[in-house]
């Protein structure tokens, strides 16, 4: 599910340290440090380890070899954290983020408000596809999506998950399946698990 | 020349919107053979082509009062239909003065501008006769306006708008007003960049249409607009064929048949403008859309075989993203009666100067 003929769907890459950067910030999702994984991150970033800050989002790991290490609880935390970043960022550092879409997004998101550029910025997707759903009727979000199908948490329209999606919003477009004949619902699937 | 406006008509409800005959004729008919496919077919916007809708950059139309009232309609019921990023400001009054020069020369009868004062004649004064609307402001300054100047005038304007700003190579929506557009939401779209916002059309990225499109408009050149024409097809006259309210609408596409096709399936042609903005660099894009039923576009001959031959050879793949599929059949089987399988010639013109009595 992680490609798609709809272009405004992102295509993710591995993080790789840009070594020419200054300063080098590292955030992860907790929860998609699947074992090995930690590992594999240390070794990537083991030449930037002098200059790298490591911010770990929802997980208490005991862990070392990713430069200064910060716990945070949520992607909230990440979000208020960066928006508070009074030592400032310059054009010369990196922000590299792992983690679902949604976090992936809400991290980016924040990031360009402090006046990060999109070549400072790398993302790689990681754990789950579960899925933001944009309800384009009533606005709202709906978090967490699995299914090819769900009921909006706004108006309660069942939804058809599209693969279009806005960055802005970090999330899916979701269009009500059986507006053009009411109460028509096809099965719904479980496909972003 | 003089436009007999129709104030009263409706896009929603009663859909009581007509075309006369002179509104049919001069219909900008997108289909210059009997096949369709996505190409990159952009010409330079000049005062003339195959229908009068050319003849001015913004025409305005016997449906502008009307039209313009149920674009508030819409923004009363969803403000969030205008949006406009904060770096957009210089845009704005890039677009606010071009769309009142533009009126202003090609509609002297309607709407007339005066600039005076000191700093260059920054005290403004546009007079907007059909919407009896007189606003004296000071250019540059939005405080002097009742909203902010894209709102303003774009409120003045048949069509929908976008402000695209260009930086790093691309092209990003940072400004809309979104009240008559073919099912795409200005709120899930506004800071796209031009890959993005066309992501969900079919069959035309792979074949480069939108690398070469987004390579020619970052060229653009200002005083050298070009056009291009989109269509697609929509249930009643209706305006606001949103994703917004699309609740609202869906349930119309299941209500055509071979009987009622003709008054109810509609072509839906947009006449998309692109023009360079002189200080903020911007490139504004005005979307006029253009509404004719089957059984005003059959009285023109040509134009009914030829949107026969074309829906009948539509990739499935494009019936599908123009939301058409389940009505099609009903509309072939209607627009069959007016396809005697004779050769058209190849253009868009209508072929003829009046039409035969209803």
């Amino acid at each position: 599910m992680m490609h798609s003929d709809i272009k405004s769907r992102p295509v993710y890459q591995p993080l790789v340290p840009d070594l020419a950067g200054g300063c080098h910030l590292l955030v992860v999702e907790g929860e998609t440090l699947v074992p090995g994984r930690l590992e594999a991150l240390v070794g990537v970033f083991a030449p930037v380890q002098a200059s790298l800050h490591t911010w770990l989002a929802g997980a208490v790991a005991p862990m070392s070899g990713l430069g200064k290490l910060w716990q945070l609880e949520s992607a909230a935390d990440v979000v208020d954290a960066l928006a508070c970043a009074s030592r400032g960022y310059g054009v010369g550092d990196r922000l590299y983020v792992q983690g679902t879409e949604p976090f992936l997004w809400a991290v980016a998101t924040a990031a360009a408000v402090i006046g990060f550029g999109e070549k400072q910025v790398q993302l790689h997707h990681a754990g789950s596809l579960r899925r933001r759903v944009w309800c384009t009727h009533c606005h709202g979000m709906t978090e967490g999506v699995t299914t090819s199908i769900v009921a909006c948490g706004g108006c309660g329209r069942h939804l058809l998950v599209r693969d279009h999606f806005s960055r802005r919003l970090g999330a899916f477009m979701g269009v009500m399946v059986d507006a053009e004949a009411p109460g028509e619902i096809p099965a719904i699937e479980e496909v972003f698990a | 020349m003089t436009i007999a406006f129709k104030p009263e008509e409706t896009f929603r409800g009663d859909y009581s919107y007509r075309n006369s005959d002179a509104a049919v004729l001069r219909f900008p008919f997108p289909f210059p053979e009997d096949r369709y496919m996505y190409s990159v077919n952009i010409e330079p916007h000049v005062r003339s082509g195959p229908s009068d809708v050319f003849l001015r950059p913004f025409d305005v139309d016997e449906h502008y009062i009307a039209e313009c009232r149920d674009k508030a309609i819409t923004l009363e019921r969803d403000p969030g239909r205008c949006q406009v990023l904060p770096h957009m400001m210089l845009a704005q009054w890039d677009t606010l003065e071009l769309l009142m020069e533009s009126l202003a020369a090609d509609y002297p009868a309607l709407f007339s501008l005066v600039k005076e004062g000191d700093d260059f004649g920054s005290r403004w004064t546009w007079t907007n006769r059909p919407l009896g609307i007189e606003q004296s402001f000071t250019f540059g300054d939005p405080a002097t306006l009742p909203c902010e100047p894209f709102e303003y005038i774009t409120r003045q304007a048949q069509g929908d708008f976008a402000i695209c700003d260009q930086r790093d190579n691309n092209l990003y929506m940072d400004a809309g007003m979104v009240t008559s557009q073919a099912d795409w939401s200005l709120e899930f779209d506004v800071g796209m960049s031009f890959m993005e916002w066309h992501g969900p059309v079919p069959l035309a990225h792979q074949t480069g249409v939108f690398e070469r499109a987004l390579k020619y408009l970052l060229m653009l050149r200002l005083g050298q607009p070009v056009r291009r024409l989109n269509w697609t097809m929509t249930i009643n006259p209706r305006l606001d064929t949103s994703p917004e309210s699309f609740p609202e609408w869906g349930t119309d596409r299941a209500s055509v048949t071979p009987d009622n096709a003709g008054h109810k399936v509609h072509l839906r042609v947009e006449l998309q403008t692109l023009w360079r903005l002189p200080r903020s660099n911007a490139i504004l894009f005005p979307i006029r859309c253009y509404l004719a039923s089957l059984d005003d576009l059959a009285r023109v001959p040509k134009w009914g075989a030829r949107l026969h031959r074309v829906l009948s050879s539509l990739p499935p793949e494009l019936v599908e993203y123009k939301g058409l599929t389940r009505y099609l059949p009903a509309a072939l089987e209607w627009l069959a009666r007016h396809d005697d399988g004779r050769e058209l010639p190849v253009g868009t013109e209508a072929g003829i100067t009046t039409l035969a009595p209803r």
